[in-house]
């Protein structure tokens, strides 16, 4: 079987497993089609988590799961109807050019994903990749017991083996599933992992220029520009991400899907779709990289505040409890696998963190290798300054979150990196050196996204408020009182 | 706020188009001549102790990572890391795999051949050299991008 036939399955063994649950959460949305290899991502590392924990080979855990996940769904189906994939959600300014422009965003954001990937036409597997992310799916397939001493054993030298499991746990379902065990497979599953992130965090840009239909004269501007901006980002975001893009590094898959979350968890309206897409997301970014983890637990919490909000705060048990709960289960799927890694006394689990360290040599190493990589803020800041104090009220009437969020995930994430190297151990020049373009991927890619949404927002500027539709949401700015419904045509072939 | 919003436009487009064109040149760079050579040397290089090591390893066997060159040890686990078996304690291993790093010759990865050590019955030590594999030319391979 061919490299390219083998990625092929291994995606479509993956989308299987997560489409049931992403139908039934997200619902018919163009963005479902990329989440669906995600979700499956997602099985296959809590299958390899249940199988390091419980015992039992991967591939059983992970199609049991996936039957578990679908089996729940079907029920729920069977019992509320109104709740199946093809449920209706009526709302203004659906119409034919609103779901001609979600068909023509999707194919030119895939296409454009597509031309991304032509790095993988050098078949270049990274260092970190060969030695532990296409390494590592390896002893996934093997025996409970030899996991276990391939995981603790300390002449195995490599720490980073306890990093979560996403990528390898997919690479290994790759494996299993084609019966191709190379090194080559596991890049290219994990490049698929990666256009499928990137492009659902684009189509969440078009979302929001389909999200102001109604809620402006000249709908067609913001939907245009939702579509030019996504097409732009995903050009952009190849860029940021290369060459790790497409070398097997876990890196961009964490830092899209964060970016993603935060698109559709606090830049988009507040709908029950989009708060499924963003767990999806979270879960994705949380469970591939420590980095990741610690972003994705800062955007849930953040998400979950958002739709919290004030009214929550005051006591409203029917506004905090959702949230809550939802904000728990994510904490609780992504805490699963450090858990354990603990608990099985793993290799670099450990943490090395100190306080006696020189903090300010530390800091100062960190910003100064850190600054160079992130003169997008150049342009972000004063864009989003300048569009707070003018643009603002029209962000808030076509139906965009608070830009504030965004920057929270933003600093959130940035500070949370900054500190892990600040306080850690090992010597930090050389691993500013060989990591900060890796590991500043997120918050690059996060401004770049804020500055997409800037454009699409003054687009509708341009287009002119609607005044004679209902004024948006002010749950997208202050998260007190309940979102609109989504608009019907965001949902692929059923609205009209 | 229409002048306003022109501006904001205005500035976001060409930021992302400006920012687009220098992504597509830095992606463009990854099929370079010199970046598909590094990548085949690189491949040939890991394909080839892997050989070499499964030349040395019965199914069932079990494996400890000798040397004191952490470098070395690093590069066996990419070579052949996924699918060894383990030893726990090492010293009770079937086979200790190790890498002679010397000059270019024949039969060698880049100058680098898997040796295997192995203590039989009554204690005799076999040392067998890795075989099934070879790459001209001296390593290491080109170092692919941290």
């Amino acid at each position: 079987m061919t490299t390219f036939l083998a990625t092929t399955a291994a995606i479509c063994a993956l989308a299987a497993a997560g489409a049931i649950p992403v139908l039934a959460t997200v619902g018919l949305r163009w963005h479902a089609v990329t989440l669906a290899p995600l979700a499956g991502a997602v099985i296959a590392a809590l299958a390899a988590t249940a199988s390091l924990t419980f015992g039992g080979p991967l591939l059983s855990w992970f199609v049991g799961l996936a039957a578990l996940g679908a089996a729940a769904v079907f029920g729920l189906w069977v019992v509320r109807p109104d709740l199946g994939p093809r449920r209706v959600e009526r709302a203004a300014g659906r119409g034919a050019l609103h779901r001609v422009v979600g068909i023509v965003g999707f194919l030119v954001v895939v296409g454009t994903c597509a031309w991304s990937l032509r790095g993988l036409r050098t078949p270049t597997v990274g260092f970190d990749a060969r030695a532990l992310w296409v390494m590592r799916p390896g002893w996934f397939l093997q025996s409970h017991a030899q996991l276990l001493i391939d995981m603790k054993v300390r002449g195995l030298v490599l720490g980073q083996s306890a990093y979560p499991p996403l990528v390898s746990a997919s690479a290994a379902v790759a494996w299993k599933v084609t019966g191709v065990h190379t090194a080559r497979l596991g890049v290219t599953t994990v490049a698929m992992l990666n256009a499928c992130a990137l492009a659902t965090a684009a189509l969440a840009l078009i979302e929001c220029g389909r999200g102001m239909a109604g809620r402006v004269v000249r709908s067609w501007v913001p939907m245009a520009a939702g579509v030019v901006g996504a097409v732009l980002l995903v050009v952009v975001a190849a860029g940021v991400t290369e060459p790790f893009l497409t070398n097997g590094y876990a890196d961009p898959l964490w830092s899209l899907a964060a970016v993603g979350a935060v698109a559709f968890g606090l830049q988009l309206r507040d709908d029950p779709s989009a708060r499924a897409a963003t767990v999806v997301l979270v879960l994705v970014a949380g469970t591939t990289k420590d980095e990741g983890f610690v972003t994705a637990v800062a955007v849930a919490v953040l998400v979950a505040a958002r739709a919290v909000g004030w009214t929550g705060l005051r006591g409203e048990r029917t506004r905090w409890l959702a949230p809550v709960v939802v904000v728990a289960g994510e904490l609780a799927v992504l805490a699963w696998w450090p858990l354990m890694m603990r608990v099985i006394g793993a290799r670099g689990a450990s943490s090395t963190f100190t306080a006696t360290t020189d903090l300010a040599h530390r800091t100062d190493a960190t910003v100064h290798g850190m600054s160079p990589y992130l003169h997008v803020l150049v342009l972000a800041v004063p864009l989003a300054v300048i569009g707070g104090l003018v643009l603002s009220r029209l962000r808030r009437r076509v139906g965009v979150g608070n830009d504030l969020w965004a920057w929270a995930a933003l600093v959130v994430g940035l500070t949370a990196v900054s500190a892990v190297l600040v306080a850690s151990k090992s010597p930090i020049g050389p691993w500013i050196l060989t990591t900060v373009h890796r590991i500043t991927e997120f918050p690059i890619l996060q401004g770049w996204w804020i500055v997409g949404v800037w454009g699409v927002v003054a687009a509708a500027g341009l287009a002119g408020p609607d005044d004679t539709s209902p004024p948006a949401s002010p749950v997208a700015d202050l998260a007190v009182t309940e979102p609109l419904p989504a608009p019907a045509a965001d949902a692929v072939g059923v609205a009209g | 706020m229409t002048v306003v919003s022109a501006l904001v436009a205005s500035v976001a487009l060409v930021g992302l188009v400006g920012q687009a064109v220098r992504s597509d040149r830095s992606v463009d760079a990854q099929f370079s001549a010199r970046a598909r050579h590094d990548a085949s040397v690189d491949d040939a290089f890991y394909a080839c102790i892997d050989t070499q090591a499964r030349s040395l390893v019965r199914p069932g066997q079990t494996v400890a990572l000798g040397g004191d060159n952490l470098a070395d040890v690093v590069t066996m686990i990419k070579g052949f890391g996924s699918w060894i078996t383990v030893a726990d304690p090492a010293s009770g291993a079937d086979v200790t795999l190790t890498l002679h790093d010397g000059a270019a010759a024949p039969g060698t990865c880049l100058g680098t051949r898997v040796v295997g050590t192995s203590r039989g019955p009554g204690g005799r030590t076999t040392v067998r050299l890795g075989t099934g594999a070879s790459v001209a030319g001296q390593g290491p391979p080109p170092a692919p991008p941290l």
